[in-house]
């Protein structure tokens, strides 16, 4: 513990005048897991998009590895990879071509770049199928593809955008497992989510997110403490709807 | 890092298959319909040699009509003047394939659908004497030659519709190469892959050279086999091989950065692709890709602001008399529409970037 990899103060989003994320303030330290789990529209995307300097804050400040990644991005950009929600691949490339194109965009070139695509492919369980186009994979190796391609550059600070949306247990038991894999190896997670097994399982730390606000934080057992039922046995998924409410997310207020 | 961008850029556009196909077809379509729609019209201008036309002086200048018969002469078409008469029967009685009525700032040029080809080329002729030839033509005390551009109608009957159909769809479609870039931009778009960009270090201008260059090789690498293609089929005559690769290759670059520069403005690639073809649409049209540039009547300043007029001066020029005085100016133009495009591509890709919010 101790040396903080990220930290945002008062962060804040705003589309059409209305707080997406709304005066978000997280630490997270080197070494975690840590989960962030919200309902739909709940402003978990766009607070990962803030940090890996997609999306412009409206307000607030970020420090990522000690730096500003809006004003510092060429010094702190290259320590992150970012596995984004929606499969950002190429169908028209083979397995092999996506992870060399996007590794190859943090200057690694030549016999490094080769291993690192290697690497990674072997990483997610893809390399017998390298030459193979993205587009003849199965969602769940679509979704390793995907995850690979943001790994080659071996990055300090993982952000999981819902990594495991659409796949079957066993591919989202290996991607989980090849999360805490890397977690053991020195990188720091941050993973989004609204599975609360998940999350359960792999998470160091949790914060649960609402209406573009942290409503609650802390270790699962902290977080099932907070909310007091009747029984023993609560579970995360019990914690999570009561803090957050029954009604329908998507729906316009 | 830019070189794996480069190769996979090339890879997706290569595999685009449609967009390939439009390249590789278009003009070899185009080029066949064309050529044999004109080919009539081209060939009965072969065997003109000279016809006869007539003309009436309304308070015009003297030294204008004296310029305009002697270039007339060298260019084949022979005044007799007519003072007197219905002009329709003047022309009627005397066999006459034109006519043409001088007033003080203007002159009326009468043709008939008996001599459709005459017609334009007197049309033609005419435009190019007052509009280049007047002038020089004003300074006759002083000089005994006249300098009319009269060296341009002399190659006319020179060169038949193939060729210049063959060279000038080549020179259009050249402009079109952005559809290459179509699927890899909509890609990276649709599925989010700009932002995988966005968590780099890539700058506006390696992530603008990791497309232009693909777009530009694909385009070179099609236009290179629509034209053996075409060459073999429809027997087309370039001229000076080497020089004409050169231009052609430089036209695919401005159409490149062309497209980019519409597609960095306005971050939208039916905007870009609709603008495009709408830009290229109206510089073919004063450049001569739809109606030959020999024949066109279009005012000579908006045909000199078309590159493709330049580039199909040149290259047509190139084929029939073996030089081109075009050359140059395609040169200087292709490139300053490459590097200005460039520029201001990288530069909105930048801004774009910076005020992303
Ligand atoms: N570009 C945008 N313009 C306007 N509103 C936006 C934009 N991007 C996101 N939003 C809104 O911001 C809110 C939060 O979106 P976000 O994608 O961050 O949620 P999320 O927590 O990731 O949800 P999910 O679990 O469904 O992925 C949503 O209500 C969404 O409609
Ligand atoms: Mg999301």
């Amino acid at each position: 513990m101790g040396n903080i990899i990220l930290k945002t103060t008062d962060l804040t989003k705003k589309y059409n005048n209305k707080a997406v994320v709304d005066n978000l303030n997280i630490e997270i330290r080197k070494g975690e897991i840590f989960g962030l789990l919200g309902p739909n529209g709940a402003g978990k995307s766009t607070t990962m998009n803030m940090i890996c300097s997609i999306v412009r804050p409206t307000a607030g400040e970020i420090e990522l590895l000690g730096k500003n990644p809006w004003k510092q991005k060429k010094e702190v950009i290259h320590k992150i990879g970012y596995i984004p929600q929606e499969l950002a691949i190429h169908g028209n490339l083979k397995a092999w071509e996506n992870v060399e194109l996007f590794t190859s965009l943090y200057g690694i070139k030549g016999q490094e770049l080769k291993k690192a695509v290697g690497d990674s492919l072997e990483y997610v369980g893809l390399l017998e199928r390298k030459q193979e186009f993205a587009k003849n994979f199965s969602g769940g190796m679509k979704r390793r593809l995907n995850i690979a391609c943001a790994l080659g550059h071996n990055p300090e600070l993982l952000i999981f955008d819902e990594p495991t949306v659409g796949i079957d247990p066993q591919s989202r038991n290996f991607i989980l497992d090849k999360i805490k894999e890397s977690n053991a190896k020195g990188a720091t997670v941050i993973y989004t989510s609204h599975y609360m097994e998940e999350v359960e399982a792999i998470c160091t730390r949790i914060a649960i997110m609402d209406n573009g606000k942290i409503i609650a934080c802390g270790t699962s057992q902290e977080l099932k403490k907070l909310v007091n039922s009747g029984h023993e046995n609560i579970t995360l998924e019990e914690v999570f709807l009561t803090l957050t409410g029954k009604k329908l997310r998507d729906y316009a207020e | 890092m830019i070189r794996y961008l480069i190769k996979n850029n090339f890879k997706l556009m290569f595999r685009n298959t449609w967009s390939i196909a439009v390249m590789l077809l278009g003009p070899i379509l185009v080029i066949a319909v064309l050529s044999s729609a004109f080919s009539e019209l081209m060939k009965s201008y072969e065997g003109v040699d000279t016809f006869p036309v007539g003309y009436r002086i309304q308070e015009a200048d003297d030294a204008v009509i004296e310029a305009t018969k002697m270039a007339g002469e060298e260019a084949g078409i022979l005044f007799y003047e007519y003072p007197q008469g219905e002009i329709k029967d003047v022309m009627e009685k005397n066999e006459l394939s034109g006519f043409v009525e001088f007033s003080e700032d203007k002159y009326t040029v009468y043709t008939s659908a008996d001599y459709e080809v005459e017609g334009i080329t007197l049309k033609y002729f005419m435009n190019k004497v007052m509009n280049e030839g007047v002038d020089a033509s004003l300074q006759i005390k002083e000089q005994a030659k006249i300098a009319l551009p009269v060296e341009q109608l002399e190659f006319m009957p020179a060169i038949d519709s193939v060729d210049y159909y063959g060279i000038v769809y080549i020179v259009y479609f050249c402009w079109c190469g952005m559809i290459c870039a179509t699927g890899v931009l909509s890609n990276e778009k649709k599925y989010g892959i700009v932002r995988r960009f966005r968590v780099s270090n890539i700058s506006e201008s390696q992530n603008f050279l990791g497309k232009f260059i693909p777009i530009v090789l694909t385009v070179a690498g099609g236009m290179a086999i629509a034209t053996v293609i075409t060459v073999l089929l429809y027997d087309i005559h370039w001229g000076k091989p080497l020089l004409s690769t050169v231009i052609v290759f430089l036209m695919i670059a401005a159409g490149a950065a062309l497209g980019m520069m519409l597609y960095n403005i306005s971050d939208s690639l039916v905007i870009t692709i609709i603008l495009q073809f709408t830009i290229v649409w109206f510089l073919g049209f004063f450049g001569g890709s739809f109606e030959t540039y020999m024949f066109s009547s279009m005012p000579d300043f908006l045909k000199q602001l078309s590159p493709i007029y330049h580039g199909n001066r040149a290259l047509v020029e190139l084929s029939c008399m073996g030089e081109s005085s075009y050359v140059a100016s395609t040169v200087i133009y292709s490139l300053a529409v490459t590097v200005i495009c460039s520029i201001v591509a990288i530069f909105a890709g930048y801004v774009r970037k910076r005020g992303k919010a």
